[in-house]
């Protein structure tokens, strides 16, 4: 495989094939909680995007020299300084956005997505690659995020707002608020889960 | 508000109306992965428990003595109480294996795993810096209080994940839907009892 293609690889295969939450199922938590509303799951999305990105890149960079007992402390105050700078510039450019995430901003830091791919790719990989790496895993968490919340905004709410514009409206009917509450996480995230296991069912079958 | 009923309040609100697990959704991993037999899930809540209570004891400390008044608080707590909740794991992980193997035997699996439990870290943070709790009593918390809200909040962990586990140990036998098996029925069986647990809202004006 030359090194265009192991490139391409590392990139898509955060999409599908090993998307860290509907495959993997790490870093679930944040991922029903906020997705109450399109708008939250995308500054969580970029967020956590943000910080899997540096840190995959920080400690591909110094792997080298990480000793191989304490790398976990590492890994962890590594990722730890990049949520704090998301923390604070959160708080002080999108306070409204801050408001509603809350305590779902330092908990980044216990996200199992960003300590895994530390653990499991950045540690022993090239800088390049684990930057490819840190970038397809953050798009397909971003991915579910949007889908989550676009089917629990338009069903619990009949509309979408972004940035307080309604983008859709499905108009005059009454809308089961459940889909916004926390049952309707479960129960959406479920139904996806079954829904790509009878595609993976499908395709084996074939 | 008289003094225990304030605890009692507390108390109440960490452990039934904002269950950690089901109305607040931190903590999931552990829910879908570790809750498929009711002796590992016992195990498992016993040690959260344990080093819950502890890690926000000495965030407490460290957010009242060393950071406040130091002044760096809004910037290091998160660095902070990761590291503290990392090492009382070594510690504990290490006196329990010295002077009770028996217990280190049906607790030491569950220990590292605790490090990146997120409900450890939210706890800590939630009780110790001001601004992140949703509950109604208090803006901050003195050390009992933020021990009994820990506690609280360990004692929810314990129970949800019990309960799921009994009601997983009897899935094992259903018929389920050959799409629906394994995390997806996990999921709509949580999203079940979160809406059991929804009546609990706003119980005693909490």
């Amino acid at each position: 495989m030359d090194e265009n293609t192991s490139g391409w690889h590392e990139f898509s295969k955060g999409f599908i094939i090993e998307n860290p939450l509907m495959v993997l199922m790490v870093g679930l938590c944040a991922t029903l909680a906020v997705s109450n509303r399109m708008e939250n799951g995308i500054f969580l999305g970029l967020a956590a995007t943000f910080v899997l990105v540096c840190s995959n890149v920080i400690i591909s960079s110094i792997r080298g020299f990480i000793p191989d007992q304490i790398r976990i402390p590492i890994f962890i105050v590594i990722i730890a300084s990049f949520v704090t700078i998301v923390d604070l510039s959160m708080k002080a450019y999108f306070p409204a956005a801050y408001a509603t995430l809350g305590v779902w901003i330092p908990l980044i830091v216990v996200n199992c997505i960003i300590l895994a791919r530390a653990e499991g790719f950045a540690y022993k990989n090239t800088v390049w690659h684990s930057f490819l790496d840190g970038l397809g895993m953050g798009a397909g968490y971003i991915g579910v995020l949007l889908i989550m919340g676009f089917i629990r905004e338009l069903l619990g709410t009949g509309k979408i707002v972004l940035f307080d514009k309604t983008i859709i409206s499905l108009g005059p009917f009454n809308p089961p608020s459940i889909f916004i509450l926390f049952p309707g996480a479960f129960l959406t995230f479920g139904c996806l889960l079954a829904l790509l296991n009878r595609y993976k069912m499908r395709k084996s079958n074939e | 508000m008289s003094e225990p009923y304030r605890y009692f309040l507390i108390f109440l609100g960490a452990l039934l109306i904002y269950n950690i697990l089901l109305i607040r959704f931190i903590a999931l991993c552990p829910l879908i992965g570790v809750s498929t037999q009711v002796e590992t899930s016992i195990g498992m809540a016993m040690s959260v428990l344990f080093v819950m209570t502890m890690a926000s004891a000495a965030s407490w400390v460290a957010w009242n003595y060393v950071l406040k008044p130091l002044g760096v608080g809004e910037f290091l707590y998160i660095p902070v109480f990761i590291l503290i909740i990392a090492s009382l794991v070594q510690f504990t992980e290490m006196v329990i294996k010295k002077v009770s193997p028996p217990l280190y035997r049906a607790m030491g699996i569950y220990l590292p795993l605790i490090t990146t439990n997120c409900a450890v870290l939210a706890a800590a943070t939630e009780s110790v810096k001001p601004g992140f709790l949703k509950l109604n009593v208090a803006y901050h918390f003195s050390l009992p209080e933020c021990l009994v809200y820990t506690i609280g909040v360990a004692l929810g962990f314990g129970v949800v994940i019990i309960i799921f586990a009994c009601i997983r140990e009897r899935l094992e036998t259903s018929p389920v839907p050959h799409t629906f098996k394994g995390a997806p029925i996990a999921f709509i069986i949580a999203a079940l009892l979160s809406l059991a647990f929804m009546g609990f809202a706003n119980l005693l004006g909490l």
